[in-house]
């Protein structure tokens, strides 16, 4: 009898191990993280070699193909996706070519991610510049959106590049830099894959430092002159991130601010520099859950948060772990809702009166608003075409919404989402490109004025159209 | 069989079959294109069930409760790993086929045994009794589900369920007694 048991539970085993391989392999319906454009596409392929690469594009030009290039697809708008086309997946892509130490310098392939970087630099005592405050994202990915993070020293992800190598559509191999084929180098800055494949990428990194962090609760009045005054005029602050409340009973008045302060003695680093594991996922993700359903959930969390967050001041924590932050919790997987981003970009100065016009206007709304997060992004001489931040020092506001999919609910949140950009372009600001496609195409042309130059330059290096998404779909001309 | 050993592993079916009915749902509406699409998905099913009723009562009685349960629960742990890989509406006919004949299976065995079980006098309070303990676990699972979906993928709770399945195979299958 035992026997015979072994010998079903063994079958059941095959046939569990098969079916999650045969589950793995299941394409084409593509959909990327916002889950509202699942788009049929022709295949995947995925990249491997840079030379297989380069004899591949030149096949899939002769066919008349369409490539959409994707690494990890955080990016809400289908600008990894493109009906019909074929899907670079970058993924593999990812070996580390070349590491500097002394130099304080990486090259790696565009698939690798954050965390790969991470693990190999660590050791040395070395830290990434700027990145998002997620480790799961693809180099490549980032370069695409020119990204952002805590840092407040260093301006965005275009600051610390140093050079990348492209693979065009014609199939030839550029050296981009800002000597080299430099009119490239702010377009694939914030170019969504419309210029090429970025194949390596060479990255200036920093030393890894330790942090003191310093928590604090304010009214969102008193923020912009705490973060001048008290942050961005501290030599030794480096890394900030805040909250605003969304919470029914604090909404958009409450605050709480987070700043990572140089300890007075490196010399204890070693102690934290382990690099942290995200094993504190069930409570989050439970309040989040909560606050999704309803509005004493979002008190809840808010208040849970804080607390959470409180109880960490003071404590030690290196560059590397604060750029290594919880994700897993907000990963969501309800099949009849998703969750969407968006994030606005206000300049210092506007920020109190626009987070009130905010409130009006969203007390009005009914939008199912999670959480916003504050960074900030300083104004940088050298930037992207399609550039944020529009020659003025920026707070950005990530606001994480969620709703039902499908089209009715997609056309009321595009509602209340033009409104909101309305009124951030009133207030002199700017909103991100990741994301979903609720913006209007004049909204799109009125925070990025230069748009016109990027299409024209996308059409003058890739007159064929090989590189498409649905991002270029959408705004393209 | 014993009378406990049934009603456990009825509960278990119960609550997995809860737990992924709705995902199942939303699989047929999700590939299928319109409504009479959806609609035949579901025809199918009842149809299929209607006609294999009359088989499946004769097979009970030669081979006996027992054996058509196991096949039931292994058919229904593997047709959950099944489910995940399906991405064509044809694929779901053929689904949903194979659930209208195991359903069958399930729905005439459950009362066949409760029948050969049950005695005349007492029969009412007995099934009654049955119907509760089976119907609570079904309830869970249902509640459970609402919430499970935002933490789990639905093709893990498609696995989750295969494995469920298993777990009433074994209750069933352990030695003491046939029916």
């Amino acid at each position: 009898m035992k026997k015979r048991y072994a010998f079903v539970l063994l079958i059941y085993c095959i046939g569990f191990i098969a079916s999650l391989w045969g589950y793995h392999q299941k394409p084409l319906i593509i959909t990327d993280k916002g889950r509202l454009l699942p788009t049929k596409i022709k295949a995947i392929h995925a990249a491997d070699d840079s030379a297989d690469l380069q004899q591949w594009i030149k096949k899939v030009a002769v066919n008349h193909e369409k490539i959409s290039i994707a690494g990890m697809q955080h990016s809400q708008g289908g600008h990894t996706l493109y009906p019909g086309g074929i899907m670079l997946d970058m993924r593999d892509y990812d070996e580390i070519i070349a590491y500097h130490p002394k130099e304080k310098m990486i090259t790696v392939q565009s698939g690798a991610t954050w965390a790969d970087i991470q693990k190999e630099i660590n050791p040395d005592g070395l830290a990434v510049r700027v990145m998002q405050s997620q480790n799961i994202f693809t180099v490549g990915g980032s370069i695409s959106v020119n990204a952002h993070g805590r840092d407040i020293r260093y301006g965005s992800l275009m600051s610390t590049v140093k050079s990348f190598r492209l693979l065009t559509a014609d199939g030839e191999i550029l050296n981009v830099s800002r000597t080299e084929n430099n009119d490239l180098f702010p377009l694939v800055l914030g170019g969504y894959g419309l210029f090429g494949i970025i194949l390596d990428v060479t990255l200036e990194l920093t030393d890894d430092e330790l942090y003191q962090i310093r928590f604090k609760e304010m009214d969102y009045e008193d923020y912009p002159d705490y973060f001048r005054h008290k942050v961005k005029q501290n030599p030794k602050a480096r890394m900030h991130i805040a909250r605003i409340s969304v919470a029914p009973e604090s909404f958009l008045q409450e605050m709480y601010v987070k700043d990572y302060v140089l300890a007075d003695n490196q010399k204890l680093r070693p102690e934290y520099s382990d690099l942290d594991r995200e094993w504190f996922v069930a409570a989050p993700k439970f309040f989040l859950g909560l606050s999704r359903y309803s509005e004493w959930g979002k008190d809840l969390l808010w208040n849970w948060q804080k607390r959470y967050f409180q109880y960490q001041d003071d404590n030690y924590i290196t560059r590397n772990n604060v750029m290594r932050s919880d994700s897993k919790f907000l990963e969501y997987h309800n099949p009849n809702r998703t969750e969407t981003l968006q994030e606005y970009y206000v300049p210092v100065d506007e920020f109190v009166s626009y987070i009130d016009d905010l409130r009006d206007l969203l007390e009005e709304e009914d939008l199912n608003l999670l959480n916003i997060t504050v960074r900030y992004v300083g104004y940088d001489e050298e930037e992207p075409v399609l550039t944020y931040t529009h020659g003025e020092d920026m707070f950005a506001l990530v606001l994480l919404m969620n709703q039902e999919l499908g089209n009715k609910a997609t056309k009321q949140t595009t509602e209340v989402v033009r409104k909101m950009i309305d009124l951030t372009l009133a207030h002199g600001g700017s909103y991100y490109l990741p994301y979903y496609s609720y913006p209007s195409q004049q909204q799109f042309e009125k925070a990025y004025p230069r748009n016109d130059v990027f299409f024209k330059k996308k059409r003058r290096y890739d007159p064929h159209e090989v590189f498409m998404n649905l991002f270029y779909k959408e705004y393209g001309p | 069989m014993i009378y406990r050993r049934f009603v456990t592993a009825q509960s278990i079916i119960m609550a997995a079959g809860s737990i992924v009915f709705p995902f199942y749902l939303l699989l047929i509406k999700n590939l299928g294109e319109s409504y009479s699409q959806f609609g035949w998905a579901y025809g199918l099913f009842t149809l299929t069930a209607a006609l294999v009723y009359p088989f499946i009562g004769r097979v009970g009685d030669s081979i006996g409760d027992k054996k058509l349960l196991l096949i039931y629960t292994w058919s229904m742990a593997g047709l959950m790993l099944v489910i995940p890989l399906v991405t064509d509406v044809w694929q779901i006919y053929m689904v949903q086929i194979v659930m209208g004949l195991l359903g069958a299976v399930q729905k005439n065995t459950e009362k066949t045994f409760l029948a050969r079980d049950a005695e005349k006098e007492t029969a009412g309070r007995k099934i009654g009794s049955y119907h509760l303990k089976v119907s609570l676990w079904s309830a869970a699972g249902i509640i459970a589900t609402g919430y499970l979906v935002d933490f789990l993928t639905i093709a893990s709770l498609f696995y989750m369920t295969s494995i469920l399945y298993m777990m009433a195979s074994f209750v069933i299958w352990r030695k003491q007694g046939a029916v």
